[in-house]
Order: structure tokens, then sequence, then C-alpha cells
């Protein structure tokens, strides 16, 4: 027996979290305490990402998801909280037709996940000493445009990889443009004539 | 001012020519705004043609005359040097026959003493005579003119057109003649048109839907048409070639149109336009012809010889003349100014004719058929602008115009233009062609005046008398008389537009056309009644015989008959017929003249209602009326000399006449023959008669009444409708050339409906058919057949597509779900397939 | 075969098909979320899974722990893990600003009124 690998336990923990509370969502017919499973299932989604070596973008869903999109999430339920809408049932037909589908899915994707060999975890030996390399500065400067991990890339591969900066750029219009837009769409209802004359 | 005549001519001529078109642009693009309702169009045409009149009498007065010495009367050696009537000109010669005779020949003075009749001394006069001619007037060199061109349109290989001047002493004067005579018809129709001004105007002759027809009226269409016209006729006049003449002949043609058809509501009006165009179109191609065997053997059109811009012929360096024009080429100076046809016309005859042109050659006579088809050609160009027999018929018509149209343009220029043209073009015409001419003008003369007699309407009346003068001048021209008929042009364009003018004045203060239905108009209107008087006294020659003193047609007419006798004299035989003719013509001129005017303005009123309407005309018409008589009277008087302004444009070589190749014993006598006394004698004396018994006639049937016209009418009821309806030319033309042209265009017609149309629609139905069976067997099947089934596929998927779309978003889902998850599923099962 | 799997995972280290797994697994929930949820704001809660499960496999891959010899993405992993979140921020922002809008026009917030685009 091996000595317990850390790393793993914790992919264990997170990866069970993430899905439990994943299924509770679903399971769950109260829109608050979905709202509040949903949290806890991101969190333990960045959790999944911090051990992937991917602390930057871990640290992002946090903030992000759990510190934006969900409040944005929960301040909707606030201002759609009426009794009736709390807790709204589903007829058992279209949960039964739901399972079934989403059954079928999951073993389609599951199979399809450990029909690679590749795919399978590494061998112990050949992660346990990879320095730890936090990556938020290649991201940076991946986003402005510098792929420094593609340095020592031979000049035909480098071609095609150009950066992030013209994607990032786009994408920060776009949030800018979306926030109007959403901002126009959710406005409140005016009265088509707001001043009665005389 | 620079007053030279070369360089100030062409000036003052181009800017009295161009100023009626100045004003014609004007009054057609802003016309309607000039005043109310165009009134000023009618002031500004007056102001452009006053002016151009003013310019010719300048160019007249101020550089002509002062520049070139007026002939010392050409037979001036019949007369001892210093007689007091040496610097007279020509016409007046025959009034002094017997003075004339005493200063003579030597050897005849006794005679004459005794005997100023006796026919040996007049014969051995006329030997005289022809002996002299055959001396001093064998031919005349050219006569003074200025040639050149202000603008060159175009140089297609030889054939130049040009807009150019041909200016000489008949250009000169005929520019004075028609600038003065449109100016008082211009200043005339300023009181004649003022109904036109009224707005709207109401043409009483004219019924739409029961009523009188309204319409704006058109003073300033009229005036911008008798300034086109003007313009057009002063071309005509200036043109130094022959297809500037032709442009401008054809712009006179549509003038006339224009103006004949002023009042084109009236059936009658738009139908005589018509004719008068169309008839006019008829004569027109016979001058194309002309001018085209001109072109072809001559190569070029212009009148005259290449000047400098002194007004010197321009010479070659061996001493010929640069480029001849079409007169220095027919009559050179080689040939001693006779008319002998080019080498270039002998070789493009015998390129049309070879045959015949060897025989002709044979017998001397190479190139006189071309000649003669030239000359017959631009004849035929004046036959229908002149309204000669036998196109003559639309004149007549054409007063359904204007009468200020009627004095302008049917009397005194546009159908003069005709006489003109062969006077410009005498040197081109051998004597055959001027037998021609003679014989047309004779018929005609004759032919109208039988039918004026009859005639009842005013104004056709003297229609008749137009075409019936004209034909004088005709017969002048062919009998060798250039400046007799020439000199009956000017003459007749005064008293005939004064005839005309007065007869306007009539119609407008009785409000018909219908001699019938006026009289005694005498005392409602003085001044027209005695101005017409006087145009009716000049145009019958009225005179003392035998003395200077006269009105205009007393000249001019009795050196017609003049030269018609002395052509008789030489040719005798049948050749007397043209001077009986002439003679007769003459007695009835006097008649239906004087008729006209003892209906018009003598006896009892016919029709009173229209009698107690009448009222003399304004001074607007009536002033120009005064003006006009006074030049009826005295244009021709021998001290004004006009006979010595023509002889100054006396074509080359034609003074000398010619004698006939194709027909040998045809001689054109000199016309200075014409003036020898026993013929001077004879003529007057026969045409003062002539005139005395047509006016004595008229009297005493319609002034004294002893006879009375329906009886006369009665007696010759057959002569009588014959004359009454024109000769039937109306009637024969239409039986000869409008109906078979309807009858053609019928059958064309039918044929085209029959066979073309019948073919066509045979085509096409089978078209249809085929495509109706098409469309049964392929299109309804199969074409259709497969979109129907096509659409139906469409439409029963969309149906079940339809029930997918059930709008509800998770449902949606859980298709994407489900069709991922079978897609998978499908790779999957491929995948397995290929690798087993 | 899934004791000794996570038998396994104690001593050896996790591969991408494992993150794949919880992946596949929180995309699952999520669909169905949205398939059975008839509360427009439970659909986006779903919206949001599916997108984190997918999320899961772009970190996965992009991972140079979990490689094994298979093909990586690298930074481009991370980079389009990134750019996701921020889509998902939008997307939340705009799909609540429509929730509330069809809850201001139909006074509910129940999907299945929203049938307008029945056939």
């Amino acid at each position: 027996m091996d000595a317990i690998y850390w790393p793993s336990v914790f992919f264990l923990i997170f990866g069970a979290l993430a899905c439990g509370f994943a299924l509770a969502v679903l399971l769950s017919a109260n829109i608050v305490r979905m709202a509040f499973y949903l949290v806890m299932s991101l969190a333990a989604t960045a959790g999944l990402f911090f051990l992937a070596g991917q602390e930057f973008v871990g640290a992002m869903q946090l903030l992000i998801y759990v510190g934006g999109t969900l409040v944005l999430l929960i301040f909707g339920v606030m201002l759609t909280s009426q009794e009736r809408f709390v807790n709204m049932k589903t007829l058992a037909g279209d949960w039964v037709i739901g399972m079934i589908a989403g059954g079928a899915l999951l073993s389609l994707l599951t199979a399809a996940a450990f029909s690679v060999p590749e795919w399978r975890g590494p061998e112990r030996a050949a992660v346990e000493n990879l320095p730890i390399e936090p990556n938020a500065t290649p991201i940076g400067m991946g986003l402005l445009g510098a792929r420094v991990d593609q340095i020592g890339a031979p000049a035909d591969e480098r071609a095609g990889m150009a950066g992030y900066l013209f994607p990032f750029e786009i994408v920060s219009v776009h949030l800018l443009v979306v926030l109007i837009g959403a901002a126009y769409l959710a406005r409140a209802k005016r009265r088509s004539n707001p001043l009665p004359t005389g | 001012m620079d007053l030279t005549p070369a360089t100030a001519l062409p000036k003052l001529l181009a800017a009295a020519w161009l100023l009626p078109l100045a004003s014609f642009v004007v009054i057609l693009f802003v016309g309607k705004r000039l005043g109310p309702h165009g009134k000023w169009a009618g002031y500004l045409a007056v102001g452009a043609i006053v002016s151009a009149f003013l310019l010719s009498c300048i160019a007249m007065f101020a550089v002509w005359l002062p520049n070139h010495e007026l002939p010392v009367a050409h037979h001036g050696e019949h007369h001892e040097e210093g007689d007091q009537h040496d610097d007279a000109p020509a016409a007046d010669d025959h009034a002094h026959g017997t003075a004339a005779l005493l200063h003579d020949s030597p050897q005849s003075v006794q005679i004459d003493r005794q005997s100023p009749f006796q026919l040996a001394a007049f014969q051995e006069e006329a030997a005289h005579a022809d002996d002299h001619a055959a001396e001093g007037h064998a031919a005349n060199p050219p006569p003074t003119y200025y040639f050149g061109d202000w603008y060159s349109l175009g140089q297609f290989g030889n054939l130049k057109l040009t807009i150019g001047y041909y200016i000489d002493a008949l250009t000169v004067t005929m520019f004075c003649m028609v600038t003065l005579i449109a100016s008082c018809v211009h200043i005339y129709a300023l009181g004649y048109m003022h109904d036109e001004l009224h707005y709207p105007y109401h043409d009483h002759e004219v019924i739409v839907h029961g009523h009188h027809l309204s319409r704006p009226g058109r003073f300033h269409r009229f005036f911008q048409y008798l300034s086109l016209f003007c313009f057009s006729m002063l071309g005509i006049v200036i043109a130094g070639n022959v297809a500037m003449v032709f442009v401008f002949w054809e712009l006179v043609g549509i003038c006339s149109y224009f103006l004949i058809g002023f009042y084109f509501e009236r059936h009658s009006a738009s139908t005589a336009a018509n004719k008068a165009f169309i008839v006019n179109r008829v004569g027109d191609f016979g001058m194309l012809i002309g001018m085209m065997a001109l072109w072809a053997s001559l190569g070029t059109f212009a009148f005259g010889d290449k000047q400098d811009a002194k007004g010197q012929t321009v010479l070659t360096e061996s001493g010929a003349i640069a480029e001849p024009g079409i007169f220095s080429q027919l009559r050179t100076a080689e040939n001693g100014y006779r008319l002998v046809p080019p080498a270039s016309m002998i070789a493009e005859e015998t390129r049309q004719q070879p045959a015949i042109e060897a025989e002709d050659a044979a017998a001397g006579k190479a190139g006189h058929w071309l000649l003669l088809v030239a000359g017959v050609g631009i004849f035929c160009g004046c036959v229908g602008k002149s309204a000669q027999f036998p196109l003559h018929v639309w004149l007549p018509d054409a007063m359904e115009g204007p009468t200020p149209v009627s004095a302008l343009v049917h009397s005194a220029t546009m159908v003069a233009a005709g006489v003109y043209l062969v006077g410009r073009f005498y040197p081109a015409f051998c004597p055959e062609a001027l037998l021609v001419i003679a014989i047309i003008g004779c018929i005609t003369l004759s032919l109208a005046a039988t039918i004026a007699i009859t005639a009842t309407d005013i104004k056709r009346v003297l229609a008749y008398s137009t075409v019936s003068q004209l034909g004088y001048m005709m017969l002048a021209l062919g009998l060798g008389g250039w400046i007799a008929g020439l000199f009956h042009l000017i003459t007749h364009a005064f008293f005939k537009s004064l005839l005309f003018m007065c007869s306007g004045s009539v119609i407008h203060a009785v409000h018909t056309n219908d001699m019938t239905e006026m009289g005694g108009l005498r005392k409602k209107m003085p001044i027209t009644a005695y101005t017409m008087l006087i145009g009716c006294l000049a145009i019958i020659g009225a005179g003392v015989p035998l003395t200077p003193i006269g009105f205009s047609g007393y000249f001019s007419k009795d050196s017609i008959i003049e030269q018609a006798w002395s052509h008789a004299q030489t040719n005798g035989g049948v050749y007397w017929a043209f001077l009986a003719m002439a003679v007769i013509g003459a007695s009835m001129t006097a008649f239906y003249m004087f008729r006209l005017w003892f209906m018009t303005f003598t006896g009892a009123p016919r029709d009173h209602h229209k009698y107690d309407h009448a009222h003399e005309s304004p001074r607007t018409m009536t002033g120009p009326l005064v003006l006009l008589a006074i030049f009826a009277i005295a244009v021709a008087w021998p001290a004004f000399r006009l006979t010595g302004l023509l002889e100054q444009a006396q074509p080359v070589g034609t003074a000398a006449g010619g004698s006939g190749v194709l027909i040998e014993d045809l001689v054109v006598p000199a016309e200075h023959l014409s003036h020898a006394p026993d013929i001077k004698l004879r003529a007057g004396l026969a045409a003062f008669s002539s005139a005395l018994i047509g006016v004595f006639g008229a009297a005493v049937v319609y002034l004294w009444g002893y006879l009375n016209p329906r009886e006369i009418k009665q007696t010759f009821k057959p002569i009588y409708t014959l004359l009454w309806n024109k000769w039937y030319f109306d009637q024969l033309y239409d039986i000869l050339f409008i109906r078979p042209a309807l009858f053609i265009g019928r059958q064309i017609a039918a044929f085209d409906r029959g066979v073309i149309d019948w073919f066509l629609h045979s085509c096409a139905w089978v078209v249809r058919l085929f495509s109706m069976v098409f469309d049964l067997v392929f299109d309804r099947t199969l074409v259709d057949g497969t979109v129907n089934t096509a659409a139906n596929w469409t439409w029963d998927f969309g149906l079940l597509l339809r029930r997918f779309q059930t709008g509800s978003l998770r449902q949606y889902v859980l298709f994407i779900v489900m069709g991922t998850w079978f897609m998978c599923l499908a790779y999957f099962a491929a995948a397995f397939v290929l690798m087993s | 075969m899934t004791s000794s799997l996570l038998a396994n995972l104690l001593t050896e280290p996790p591969g991408v098909a494992h993150y794949m797994t919880v992946g596949a697994v929180m995309f699952v929930c999520g669909a169905m979320c949205m398939a059975t949820k008839r509360n427009a704001l439970g659909v986006l809660m779903g919206i949001e899974l599916v997108l984190n499960g997918a999320n899961l496999n772009f970190i996965a891959f992009g991972s140079k722990y979990l490689d094994n010899g298979g093909p990586q993405l690298g930074l481009d992993g991370s980079l389009i893990a990134l750019f996701v979140i921020v889509l998902a921020a939008a997307e939340a922002a705009v799909a609540l600003a429509i929730a509330l809008n069809f809850y201001n026009n139909h006074d509910s917030i129940d999907v299945d009124r929203a049938d307008q685009l029945q056939g």
C-alpha cells in the first residue's frame, strides 16, 4: 500500500462536494435553497481548479461566480420571490423523461471520459515532483498578447498563437454592451404618458 | 464707318437678315410674357423688321448707289449723247417711242417725222438694233457682285456647304423691297390681329360642342412666325449658293405652312396648309433633281467666283478663276459668255448615257440635255413656290391664312421667290428651258386670269390675280426679258400687297370674304377704297400711253408685253401666242380687278347689316395702305431708275439672248431689242387698249349695270361652270393623284391585313396551340407535378416539425440533450462498425 | 470497478478522465435542471452548472499535473476557462434582465407560460 497521495484525496472531497451540491440543486424544489447549493457546488469546483494547478482561474471562479454572478442570481430570486414561485412543482412525467435523458447522457459522457487511456491519471512519479509554478503571470501576459509558454516552441508552431489580446478586448467590450443591454431590459416600466397634459 | 461695298454690304445685310431671327428667338422663348397677352411681341417684331429695313436702305443708298454708277441706258446708242432721257432707265423709253425715233438713226429721222407709225421705219430700226446687238451686246460680262462665305458648315470631298452671300444690285433691291413690305405688313398686322390679344379669343368659324371655339389669343405666335418668315425670305435673297437657297426655300415653306394654318382649328385652314406644303414638296423634288444635276456636273453649289477681302475675284497663277461658281463655269469668258456646257457636264452626261451622248456630240448637242434637265429641275422648284401651272392649286387655298400673311407671304415675297430664283439662275437656263418657263408662265397667267373672273371671294380673286401676275413674270423671263420679269416682280410686290391689305381692311370691317355681300363701301371706308383703287390701277398698268406718266404696273407690264412682242417678231409662227395671251391676260386682269373694286366699293349695299357694321380701319392699318399706295404709284417712275438698278445685276451673258441648240430655230431675243420704238409703240397701245377694254367691260356689267351678270352666267353656263370650278383642277388632281394614292394605300393596307397580318396571326395561332398542348402535356404534369410534390413534402415536413415546436423551453432542453446523446451514440456505433 | 478506482485514487494522481466525470455530473445536473425546473431562475442556475461542467474540462485539459501524454491545451485551457467565466457572468446578467422583464410582463416566472414560440 503506497502512501496516500493527498491531492487525490482532496480531489475526491471536492469532486464529491461539487457533484453532490449539483445534484442537490437539481433535486431541490425551493429556489432559495437551490441558490445556496449552487454556491457550494461552484465553490467546490473552484477547489478542483486549484487542485489542477490553475490557481488564478480558481480565484476568478470564486470572485466572479460566487462573489458576483450568484449575488446577482440571489437578487433575482429576491425580486421575484412571491410565495407561489418559491416552490414550483414539476410534473412527475417530466422528471421521468428528464432522468432517462440525463442518465443516458451521463452514462455516455462517463464512458467517453474513460474510453481514452491517455486521459487516465498520470504516474504518481511523473507529477509528484513537478515544480509548483504560479500561472497568473503567463495568463496575464497571454491576455496582453505575449505567450510566455511558447517561447521555446519552433517558429512554425508559434505562428498561429498570437495571444489573446484581441479576444480580451472583444470580451471586455462585450461585457460593457451586455451590462448596458441588461440595464435597459431590466429597467423599471414607465408609463407611456408620464406627465398628463392639463 | 467703312462704307466700302465689299466689307460693308455683307455686314449690313447680314444684320438686316439676322434681326428678324433674333426677334423670332426672343418671341419663341418669352413671347407670351411680353406685355399683356404678348402684345409687345408685335412691337418687337415690328422693331426688328423696321430696323432691317433701315439697314437695307443704308446698304442701298449709302453703300451701293454711291459706289456703283447706274448704267447709262444700255441702248444709249439709239439716242444722242446728252439727251435728257439718256440717264433714264430703260423702261421709260417706250413712253418716248416717238421722241426717241426722232433722235435715233439719222436715216430714219425723216420717215419718222412724216409718219411715226410707218412700218418700214420700225423694221429698219429693228434691223439696226439687230446689227448693233451682234456687235456691242454680244454678251455682257458678269455683273458687279460680292461673294463670300460667313461660315462653312462642312466640306465633303468637293462638296462645300457654306452659309455665304451673293450680293449684287438685285439682292440689295430685293432686300429693300422685302423689308419695306414686311414692315408695312407688320405694322398693319398690329391692327389686323388685334382680336388675338383678347382672352379668350372667339373663333366664329369653328363650332365645338355647339359653341364658338374659345381659345387663348395667339398674337405673339403670329409675329413669331412672321419674323421667322422674314429671316427665311431674306436668307433666300442673300444666299450665296444653291444649297443655302434650298434650306431657306424650305424654311419659307414651313413658315407658309404655319401661317396658312394659323387658324388651325378651322378644318379648311389646316387642309389648306397641308395642301400648300405637299404641293410645294412636289416642286422641291424637281428642284433637288436640278441641284443634283448641277452639282454632279459642275461640282459646286456656289453662285459666284471666290473673292478676296476687297471683292476681287481670286485667280490662279495661270490667270484662271480659282474657284469658279456655277455661272462662271457655264458661261466662260473664253466662250464669249455664251452658254456652253462645260467639259465636266459633257463628261457627266457621257457617264450617264454613253449611247445618246455620242449621238448628241455628233450633232453638236453634247451636254445640252443635262443642261436642260438642270434648268427645268430648278424651275420645278419655282413652279411649286410661285404657284405656276400645274402646281398653282395651293395658292388660292392659302388664303385661309390671316390677310397680312396673304399680303406678305402669298403675294409679295415668298411666291415671288420662285421668280427671283429663276432670275438668279438665269445664266444656267438654256433657251429650251426658257421656252418651258415661258409656256408654263403663259398657261398660268391665262388660266388664273379666267378663274379670277368668276371668283367671288375677294381674297381668292386676288390670289388668282397673284398667280396670273406670277405667270406674267415667268413669261417675261422665259421670253428673255430678265429685267422686265424682275421689274414686274418688284412693282407687283408693292401693288399686290397693297391690294391684299386693302381687302384685309374690308374683311376686317364687314367680317366676310364674299363680294356678293359687299357693295357701296366707298362711303364707309374711303381710305381703303381709294388706296385699293390705286392698287387696281397699278395692276392693270394704267398710264398715259406713249408718255412716262402712269402707275408702276404700267411700266413693268408694258415691258413684258414688249418683250413678248419682240420674241414673237423674232421667232414668228406659234410664238405669237405668247403675245396674244399676254395681251388678253392684261384685259382679263383689268376686268376682274375692276369687277372686284366695283362690287366691293360702289353701287348699293347688298347686305345692309354688314354695311351698317362696316367702319374705316384703325390707323395702324390705313397708314401702311397709304405708304404702299405711294409706292404702288411711283416706284417704277423713270426718275427713280429702278430698271437701271436691275440692269446692274443683269446676269452674265444673258443680255444678248441666245439661240436654241436642241430646238434649232428657237431664238431668245436680246432684251434691249424690245425697246425698239416700233415694238414699244405697238405694245404700249395694245396693253393700254386691252386694259381699257377690261375696265370698260367691268364698268358695263358691275358699275353701270347695263348687263346683268346673272344673265351672262346663264348664257355661258358651261364656261362659267368650268371657271367657277377652277377648270376642275382640284377634281382632276383628286382623280389623278389623290384617289390613286388612297387606292394604292388601301390596297397596301388590305395586303397588310389580308396577307401579312394573316400570316402573323396564323403564326401566333400555331404558337399558341403548341404552347397550350405543351402546357397540358409537360407543364401541368411534369413540371407542376414535381414542384407540387416538393411543395407537399416541404409542407408535410413542416407540419411534422411543427409538433416539435412546443414553445416550452424545458422540452427544448430535453431535445438538445437527447439529440446530443443520439449523435454520440451514432458516432460510437459507426466507429464500432468500422473497427470491427 | 468503482471501488478499485477510488482505492487507486488515494495513492495515484487523478487524471483528465476523473475531472471529466465530475464535469459530466455537473453538466447533466445542470441540463436536467434546465429541463425540469419551471422557475426561470432555476433554469438559469442550470445553465451556470452546465457552464461550470464544461469549464472543468477546459481546466483539466490545460493542467500539466493531469497530463498523461494525451493532447494538451496548456495555457489556452486556462484562458478559455477565464473567457467562459466572463461570458457566463455576462449571460447571467442578460438572462436575469430577461427574466425580470418576463416577470414584469407576465406577472409570473413560470417558463411554461413562455410558449409564444409554439409552432
